[in-house]
């Protein structure tokens, strides 16, 4: 699945480290993630996962290291700018913008495309007219997409979490991103739910060509659907590769399962 | 038993008795209605945007009319000095989210909220520093006189000043309601994190609403301030719209207009016919007795968003 022939992977992460306070949370990490990819980033709690999310989407920034996209730098770029960029992400805990509907909310997720003059959208006038029904219906595809056209009008805090799980994902696919970031974008699902999220996240890959890495702890799902799966302990890298290697890596068994004391 | 009825009833005879005065009556109330409209939009938009009850309005109304007028009684023009005063605003948006916002995005809200009863003291000292605490008069040019339309009569300052807000009022409602700013504004109020995810500039959002609140700030300093005079009582106006914000609902520019003309209106019908019964003053308390009801029956109010807690 990977693109063969492109020369640079789509992200680079090279030797980033991370302190709050006396925690070192990533220590000197790299990573790349090819375009066109689904890639997997798993490790106990508190591995760092979630930090190298937030340094990839500026809202975290390294003390030392560097962070590529599409070739440049740009680790110290702060979040609308990473997401003008085309990076587009969901988060652990669900961030949607409850009170509006879900059409709205995915609406809002294209106002980076959206660069009509203000004052002709206030009168719903010429150009501005337009170019809101064009973003209306590449929403709409979106939302046929993952298939929530029966919540389209539903405010989204009051969807049950699986849900709301599927518009956040759709809220970021609005942006028609180059780069998806997942966090545990399966975290609460029961096993139905999994089966749609996997499906949409490979139906997305291959056919928006997104480049997709997501955190998750369903192994099983990992397994699955990922290309390539780095594994994370205490803030560094102890695998990467397919998932076949990964699976038979000691240095992961050993951080899953535990290790003995040797001494 | 009987006579109290009466007179509780009595008023309505008058009513039907004298329609003319009645309607001038109302005519008041609409016009004290749509000046509280305004200042409750100034905490609205500020609400919108960044979930946070602004506290410093009712100083920020207060900072612009003495603005304003301090720089009429340097001999400024005042088309001049409403520009000047204009520009001052928005240089005091950027102070804030340059000192005070930024280094508090994505703290709980009570502490942007305690942030801007710093931000009152601040706003109401340094205005009377730079200025003077005295009573000033503002005199923009506008004669406060009457005149008749058919039986009604009309006054001219009031008139004006109640069409510049509902001008004010309108285009502002269409703003948020209609443009794209509008829906980063509602974003950024739900979730900050989110909003800056999707590529929403939270400081250019907050600068912007900033800057509106301290317009329409200078919109109901001059309204106010050229009936009443320029004095410290000025930030005591935000009181009076709260009951408005709690009566049309926090989130809802709709609900921040109908919320100032039942109030207005009510207060003005209130004190005139009713106001014998009980002594007079009903127009100090009947704000607070609606908001007190509207809390225990409808707490998000008439249009604002029904509040949903998931446990």
């Amino acid at each position: 699945m990977t693109a063969t022939g492109a020369p640079r992977p789509l992200l680079e992460v090279d030797g980033i480290s991370v302190r709050f306070g006396a925690l070192l949370a990533l220590n000197r990490l790299s990573l790349t993630i090819p375009r066109g990819e689904i890639a997997a980033i798993i490790g106990p709690n508190g591995a760092g996962k979630t930090t190298l999310l937030n340094c990839i989407s500026g809202f975290y920034h390294p003390y030392e290291g560097v962070i590529r996209f599409a070739g440049r730098d740009r680790t110290h770029l702060r979040p609308p700018d990473v997401a003008a960029l085309g990076i587009a992400r969901t988060f652990q805990n669900v961030a949607l913008f409850r009170g509006m509907s879900v059409l709205d909310n995915i609406m809002t997720g294209r106002v980076l495309a959206m660069r009509g003059n203000f004052l002709l959208q206030a009168l719903w006038w010429g150009p501005a007219r337009r170019e809101e029904l064009a973003h209306r219906a590449f929403v709409e595809r979106i939302i046929d997409f993952l298939e929530i056209q029966a919540i389209r009008k539903t405010p989204a805090g009051r969807l049950p979490y699986g849900l709301q799980k599927r518009v956040e994902l759709a809220r970021a696919l609005a942006a028609e991103p180059q780069l998806l970031l997942l966090d545990e974008p399966m975290a609460g699902m029961n096993v139905e739910e999994k089966e749609d999220m996997c499906r949409f996240i490979l139906d997305v890959n291959s056919e928006f060509g997104t480049t997709i890495a997501l955190i998750e702890h369903d192994m099983g799902v990992v397994m699955d659907i990922c290309d390539h799966v780095v594994v994370l302990d205490y803030g560094r890298k102890i695998a990467d590769g397919t998932p076949e290697v990964v699976r038979k890596d000691q240095a992961v068994l050993d951080a899953y399962l535990g290790v003995a004391h040797r001494d | 038993m009987i006579d109290f009825v009466a007179a509780l009833v009595g008023p309505f005879r008058d009513i039907a008795g004298q329609p003319v005065f009645f309607v001038e009556v109302v005519l008041g109330g609409v016009f004290a209605g749509l000046l509280y409209s305004l200042v409750a939009l100034g905490f609205v938009l500020i609400f919108k945007a960044s979930g946070v009850f602004n506290f410093a309005q009712g100083a920020m109304v207060l900072f612009a009319a003495l603005t304003l007028v301090g720089l009429m009684e340097r001999g400024v023009p005042v088309i001049a000095a409403v520009a000047v005063t204009t520009a001052v605003m928005i240089g005091l948006a950027f102070v804030i989210e340059r000192l005070v916002l930024r280094p508090l995005v994505n703290q709980e809200h009570i502490i942007l909220f305690m942030a801007t009863i710093g931000l009152n003291f601040f706003l109401e000292g340094f205005g009377e520093m730079l200025w003077g605490a005295n009573v000033k008069k503002l005199d923009i040019g506008i004669p406060d006189r009457t005149f008749m339309v058919g039986a009604v009569q009309i006054n001219e300052l009031e008139l004006t000043s109640a069409i510049t807000a509902a001008v004010l009022v309108t285009v502002l409602a269409v703003f948020f309601q209609k443009t794209r700013i509008g829906r980063a504004l509602r974003a950024v109020a739900d979730d900050h994190e989110a909003a800056l995810s999707i590529g929403i500039p939270l400081k250019t959002i907050w600068v912007v609403v900033w800057s509106i609140a301290g317009v329409v700030a200078i919109a109901a300093g001059i309204m106010w301030g050229a009936k009443s005079g320029v004095q410290f009582s000025l930030s005591l106006i935000a009181l009076k719209a709260l009951p408005v914000l709690i009566l049309g609902g926090f989130t809802s520019v709709p609900g921040a207009i109908a919320g100032g003309l039942i109030i207005g209106i009510g207060e003005k019908i209130g004190e005139v016919y009713w106001g014998p019964l009980v002594g007079g003053a009903i127009e100090n308390w009947f704000a607070y007795v609606v908001a007190l009801a509207f809390l225990l029956v409808r707490p998000q109010g008439l249009f604002g968003e029904k509040i949903i807690e998931r446990v």
